[in-house]
């Protein structure tokens, strides 16, 4: 039996396949995303393969969400994957960061690096039972600088960090942080972020599944501290 | 067959140690070939269930088959499950590009299901041969599904004359899963590739580099190898380096390591023919295969074997 994996953003996108596959490999999963609808329908499509499966809607900037999320993952065993998937592109159109709205990304930098770090540190006693391993959802944007990019990618840049540093600081507590850049896919989120462009020459999150098969099969103390890419030629496991 | 820039010159393999220079350095692939072909029950009968990449002992790719010479895409059901002995494979998603493979789990670890079910995978050009014959002199690390065969030929005699001559032969790890046998995509841009996994180790990053610091050639003993090699190439040089690759090395791509490759005579519109054009330019891969069509050479991982040099000796 595989453990308890948790997956935030996993309404629809990338979220919704990497929570399929973490199912089918036999993990329990509880899952969660602000959508009720969306996330209701996949967990009914989850459990009508006769998959168990808890399905939290929810934001989880919200402190009380999270930890519902996580008494849900004690109670089935004890969490051993999280999966910080859940972010937010801001504002479309994207705005140069030169004159962008402070509340916007103050709000911006809660979901994708504040509320992380908070599961992250509301888990660690389940992670260090299980010797867990955290994955943060990244992007090229991260590191790119490109042009009206710069709110998203600096919460990115500032999650990577945060992967690397808990990773160092968690490594006696046999706790394992990696972040992962999935790599352009044909997501709603993609779609959003340009709006008036045909990326239907995308591939489908579904691209990612190998990277996963992958990477949930490598020991998490051996990759701790790694940033990949999913759809990259090289996924190391460091010496 | 020894194919250089200017020509192509037929040769006995145990030539070998000859047409190579003291100070030269064999790269060979020292992962050994598992017995990976399974017997399946699926809701259309019985199939051949071939396993191809390991991710974890109860996680593979594989490739389900109607028979060894018949193959997929089968009409196969997301979740289904296959009965292999009184083992159960379920099918969990069609690998992305590749849909003749699925990610699989098991509930009986991989090696057991093949030491009591499993042979060789084979195709339609060869019976199963016992799985002794699809080791080389080099297979130390059991991973890979289809014998990494460019160093079959190579004899302990070989090996002997190849030291003696002072010709160095250092080992990397990469398993092979299912051969790109019957293609997806009639371009080879197109060709999906998916990962292997290998290791470079340091002692053979330093040899590697050590030969070219003295202006060595260095050789990949199989496709595997330039795969490996080139995975861990860096502008320093080669690195110690493992985990999985998905590089595809084709006419687009540059070869940093490799001075020469020593190799099997390989399918059209295949990744390993993609990669010998990368190495040696399309014009001289054609001018080869011309030649060797032209004398009847044999085809595959029992057939003859193809020496290609980018430059000549100095």
């Amino acid at each position: 039996m595989k453990g308890v994996a948790l997956v935030t953003g996993a309404g629809r996108g990338l979220g919704r396949i990497l929570a399929t596959f973490l199912a089918g490999q036999g993990h329990k999963i509880v899952i969660t995303s602000r959508t009720a609808a969306e996330l209701d329908e996949f967990a009914d499509s989850l459990e009508s393969t006769g998959v168990r499966v808890v399905a939290i809607p929810g934001d989880i900037t919200d402190a009380v969400h999270r930890t519902r999320l996580l008494q849900e993952t004690r109670a089935i065993g004890g969490l051993s994957l999280l999966v910080n998937n859940a972010s937010d592109l801001g504002e479309i159109p994207r705005p140069e960061l030169a004159f962008a709205s402070l509340q916007r990304l103050r709000l911006i930098l809660e979901t994708n690096l504040v509320a992380p770090l908070a599961l992250i540190q509301e888990a660690l006693p389940q992670l260090e039972q299980t010797r867990g391993l955290v994955v943060n959802i990244s992007s090229d944007a991260s590191q790119g600088g490109y042009e009206r990019w710069g709110i998203y990618g600096s919460s990115k840049a500032a999650l990577d960090l945060a992967s690397k540093t808990l990773a160092s600081e968690l490594k006696l507590r046999h706790i394992s942080v990696v972040s992962v850049d999935p790599g352009d896919m044909r997501t709603r989120m993609h779609q959003d972020a340009f709006p008036d462009e045909d990326i239907s020459d995308r591939p489908l999150p579904e691209v990612t599944l190998p990277f996963w098969a992958w990477l949930v099969s490598q020991d998490p103390e051996r990759i701790t501290g790694m940033r990949y890419q999913a759809q990259g030629t090289l996924w190391e496991v460091p010496a | 067959m020894v194919s250089t820039i200017e020509d192509d010159i037929h040769h006995a393999f145990a030539d070998l140690p000859w047409l190579l220079e003291p100070g030269d350095l064999l790269v060979v692939n020292e992962s050994a070939t598992l017995p990976a072909s399974l017997p399946a029950t699926s809701h259309l009968g019985e199939i051949r269930f071939n396993l191809s990449t390991r991710f974890a002992d109860d996680l593979w790719l594989a490739e389900p088959r109607w028979s060894p010479s018949r193959p997929g895409p089968l009409p196969l059901n997301m979740n289904e499950t296959l009965q292999i002995g009184e083992a159960k494979a379920v099918l969990l998603q069609q690998y992305p590009g590749i849909p003749r493979l699925w990610l699989t789990r098991l509930d009986t670890p991989a090696g057991l299901l093949m030491a009591k079910h499993g042979e060789p995978i084979h195709y339609s050009y060869a019976p199963a041969y016992p799985l002794s014959d699809y080791q080389t002199l080099f297979s130390r690390f059991p991973g890979s599904v289809e014998m990494p065969s460019a160093a079959r030929p190579i004899t302990p005699h070989v090996l002997d004359t190849l030291r003696e001559r002072g010709i160095g032969i250092v080992g990397v790890i990469l398993h092979t899963g299912v051969s790109s046998l019957e293609i997806e995509d009639n371009t080879v841009e197109h060709q999906a590739l998916y990962p292997e996994v290998f290791k470079v180790p340091e002692a053979t990053a330093n040899a590697v580099n050590a030969t070219h610091a003295r202006r060595g050639r260095v050789i990949a003993v199989g496709t595997t190898v330039v795969r490996a090699l080139e995975t861990a190439w860096t502008p320093k040089g080669v690195r110690a380096c493992s985990g999985a690759t998905g590089l595809y090395i084709h006419p687009g791509t540059s070869v940093h390591v490799i001075d020469g490759l020593l190799t099997g005579l390989h399918d059209p519109i295949t990744s390993h023919l993609a990669m010998l054009s990368a190495i040696a330019g399309l014009a001289r891969v054609k001018r080869a295969y011309t030649e060797a069509i032209r004398n009847r050479y044999l085809w595959h991982e029992f057939g003859d074997s193809h020496l290609l040099l980018r430059q000549t000796a100095n």
